[in-house]
C-alpha cells in the first residue's frame, strides 16, 4: 500500500477515535443555544464555563468527586500495602514444590470472577456490617479487587531485578523488609507507578460496585453520580458534559504517565472496572 | 510445629494479608452465592436453576448477550488487527496516532455512555444534526431509542470503546515478534501478503487468543454503558444477562435466582474459553 494512503487510513481511525471525545468538550463549553446548531458547530462557537460552574456549585457533584478522589487513593494504598509483600514473598522467599506459582494463580484467578456474581454478598456482608453507603465499604471492596492486579504485576517487575541487590543489602545487616524498602522498591519505582496508575484508574472508572454500595449523594462516587443526572428526558447536557470531562481529564493523565506499561496492565484487566 | 512452618514456609507471613482478604472478599461470597442459588423455600432446591431454563426474559437477555459478544468481537478484532498491521507499518508519527487510538477505553465507562448520548439523540445528537444538515431525513434513524436498532447502537459503541483494547494488545504482539522468521520469509521471495499468512499470523496466535479471552469474558459481562445508555430498553431490545441480573437482584430481591443466572453466564464463559484454548492449541 502506498504510504499516502497508509495515513489517510490511520488519520481516519484517528478521527473516529477522537472526534466524540472532542464533541464532549466543545459541548461542555457551548452556550445552550450553540449545541444542537444544525450544521453542528465543530470549531466556531463563543466557549463559556457556565455549565463547569454550574455543575459544582450544587454540592452534590462536587462531593462526588472528592469521594471518588477519597475512595480511589486510600484504596490504592491498601492494595499496595498488602499487595506488594505478597508479590515480594511469592517472588522471593523458598516456597514448597510449586506452592509459589500455585498460590499466584489462585491469587489472580479470583480477580477473573465477574463482579456480578459476587455482588450479591458483598452488599449483604456490607449491610450486616453497616458500612453499606459509605466510602469506607466501598474502599474495602476496592482493595480486594485490585490485591490480585498487584500482585500479579509486582511479581512481574521484582522478577526483573537481581537478586544481588538485596542478598548485598542483607549481608551488611539489614532485614529482609529493610532490604525491600530501602533497595528493591527503589529499583522497582517505575514499575510501582504503573501499578499505581493502574490502580487509581480501575477505582476511579468503577461503576457497578459503586452504584450498588454507595447509593447516598453523600457516599457515592463521581461515575454514580453522573448517571443518575444522565436521565432520558430532561437532560443538561452542558452541566452533564462538563462533569464528564472532570471524570475524563484525570484518567488520561495518569493513562500518559503509564503509557509504557498499557499492554501488560490492561492484559491484566486494568482500567475496566 | 510453628519452628518448621518458619523453616519450610518462610513466606506463608507476607502472602497472608492477602489471602485472607481475598477468602474474605471473593471466595466467601462466591460460596454464599453458591448456597444461595441452591436453597428454596424448604431447603435445598433446584429450582432456580430449573427456572432458568422456563425464564423466556432471561433467555431473550441470554440471546441477545451471545449475539452482542459475537457481534462485537468480531468487529473489534478485525479492525483491532487491521489498525495494528496499519499503524505498525507507518514511519513517522506512530506514537501520535497509538496515543490518540488507544484514548477510548480509557475513559471511564459513564463518560463514553454521555458522549453516545450526545451523538445518537434522535432531535439533538450530533449524528443527525449532520445527517441533517446533508438534508438528509433523519425522522426514521432513532439510534438507542428505537427497538429496532438499539441493540445494533449499542453494539457500535462498544466497537468504538474496545477495538483500541485489541488493538494495544496486537501492537504489543506484532512489536514482540522475532526478527529473524519475518526477514527468512522475506529473503526467500515470499510477498508480504504470504508472509502475513504464514509468518505472522502463527506467530501471533498466542496473544490473539489472550486477546479474544479476555474481551469475551468482558463482553458477556457487559453492564455500565447499557445500563446509563438504555437501561436495556426501548422495551426489551438491549437486555443483557448483567442487567437482567442486577434487576432480578436490587429491584425484585430474588438473590437465589440472580445467583443462578450469574452461574450460567460464568459456566458459559468458562466453557468457551476452554473450547477456544484448544482451537487456537495454546497452553494457559
Amino acid at each position: 500500500m502506498k504510504s499516502a494512503l497508509r495515513y489517510v487510513f490511520a488519520l481516519l481511525a484517528l478521527t473516529a477515535a477522537v472526534a466524540p471525545i472532542y464533541w464532549l468538550v466543545t459541548i461542555s463549553i457551548k452556550r445552550d443555544i450553540d449545541q444542537f446548531a444544525v450544521p453542528p458547530l465543530w470549531f466556531h462557537f463563543q466557549p463559556t464555563a457556565r455549565h463547569y460552574v454550574e455543575s459544582f456549585s450544587d454540592g452534590n457533584l462536587a462531593r462526588s468527586l472528592w469521594n471518588s478522589t477519597f475512595v480511589a487513593s486510600l484504596s490504592t494504598v491498601l492494595a499496595l500495602l498488602v499487595g506488594v509483600p505478597a508479590a515480594y514473598g511469592l517472588e522471593r522467599l523458598r516456597w514448597p514444590r510449586d506452592w509459589s506459582q500455585k498460590i499466584g494463580f489462585w491469587i489472580l484467578s479470583t480477580r477473573m470472577l465477574p463482579p456480578i456474581v459476587t455482588i450479591v454478598p458483598l452488599f449483604l456482608m456490607l449491610r450486616g456490617a453497616g458500612l453499606l453507603n459509605s466510602r469506607l465499604g466501598l474502599i474495602i471492596v476496592y482493595t480486594a479487587f485490585n490485591l490480585p492486579f498487584v500482585v500479579w504485576m509486582m511479581q512481574g517487575f521484582f522478577r526483573e531485578i537481581p537478586r544481588e541487590l538485596e542478598e548485598a543489602a542483607m549481608m551488611d545487616g539489614d532485614s529482609r523488609i529493610g532490604a525491600l524498602v530501602r533497595v528493591v522498591l527503589p529499583v522497582a519505582k517505575p514499575g510501582l507507578a504503573a501499578t499505581v496508575v493502574f490502580c487509581l484508574i480501575v477505582a476511579w472508572n468503577e461503576f457497578l460496585f459503586a452504584l450498588i454500595l454507595t447509593q447516598t449523594a453523600a457516599s457515592t462516587t463521581l461515575p454514580v453520580a453522573i448517571a443518575s443526572r444522565v436521565t432520558q428526558y430532561e437532560i443538561k447536557w452542558g452541566a452533564m458534559s462538563a462533569a464528564g470531562v472532570v471524570a475524563m481529564v484525570p484518567v488520561l493523565v495518569f493513562a500518559g504517565l503509564a503509557q509504557r506499561y498499557l499492554a501488560r496492565g490492561m492484559s491484566l484487566g486494568a482500567v475496566k472496572g | 510445629m510453628i519452628q518448621t512452618l518458619r523453616r519450610s514456609w518462610p513466606g506463608v507471613p507476607w502472602v497472608a494479608p492477602t489471602v485472607v482478604l481475598l477468602l474474605a472478599l471473593s471466595i466467601y461470597p462466591l460460596v454464599f452465592s453458591v448456597k444461595v442459588s441452591l436453597t428454596g423455600p424448604a431447603g435445598f432446591s433446584l429450582a432456580n436453576y430449573a427456572r432458568l431454563v422456563q425464564d423466556r426474559l432471561f433467555l431473550q437477555a441470554l440471546a441477545q448477550t451471545l449475539l452482542y459478544t459475537a457481534v462485537a468481537l468480531a468487529i473489534e478484532f478485525v479492525l483491532g488487527l487491521a489498525l495494528a498491521l496499519l499503524i505498525d507499518s507507518l514511519g513517522r508519527g506512530r506514537a501520535l496516532f497509538r496515543a490518540g487510538l488507544l484514548a477510548p477505553m480509557l475513559l471511564p465507562p459513564v463518560v463514553v455512555a454521555v458522549i453516545w448520548r450526545l451523538i445518537y439523540n434522535p432531535q439533538f445528537g450530533v449524528l443527525n444534526g449532520t445527517l441533517r444538515s446533508l438534508s438528509i431525513n433523519t425522522s426514521a434513524l432513532t439510534w438507542t431509542s428505537g427497538e429496532g436498532g438499539a441493540l445494533a447502537s449499542v453494539i457500535l459503541v462498544d466497537v468504538w470503546e474496545w477495538t483500541p483494547f485489541l488493538f494495544l494488545l496486537l501492537s504489543a504482539g506484532l512489536q514482540a515478534l522475532p526478527y529473524e522468521p519475518l526477514e527468512a520469509a522475506r529473503m526467500d521471495g515470499a510477498s508480504s501478503w504470504q508472509v502475513f499468512r504464514d509468518v505472522v499470523l502463527p506467530l501471533l496466535k498466542p496473544v490473539m487468543t489472550l486477546a479474544i479471552l479476555l474481551r469475551t469474558m468482558d463482553l458477556m459481562r457487559i453492564f455500565d454503558q447499557i445500563f446509563i445508555l438504555t437501561q436495556g430498553g426501548p422495551g426489551f431490545a438491549t437486555e443483557t444477562v448483567s442487567l437482567y441480573i442486577y434487576r432480578t437482584a436490587f429491584r425484585f430481591f430474588n438473590f437465589g435466582y440472580a445467583a443462578a443466572m450469574s452461574f450460567l453466564g460464568l459456566g458459559l464463559t468458562i466453557v468457551f474459553a476452554k473450547s477456544l484454548m484448544r482451537v487456537m492449541r495454546v497452553s494457559k
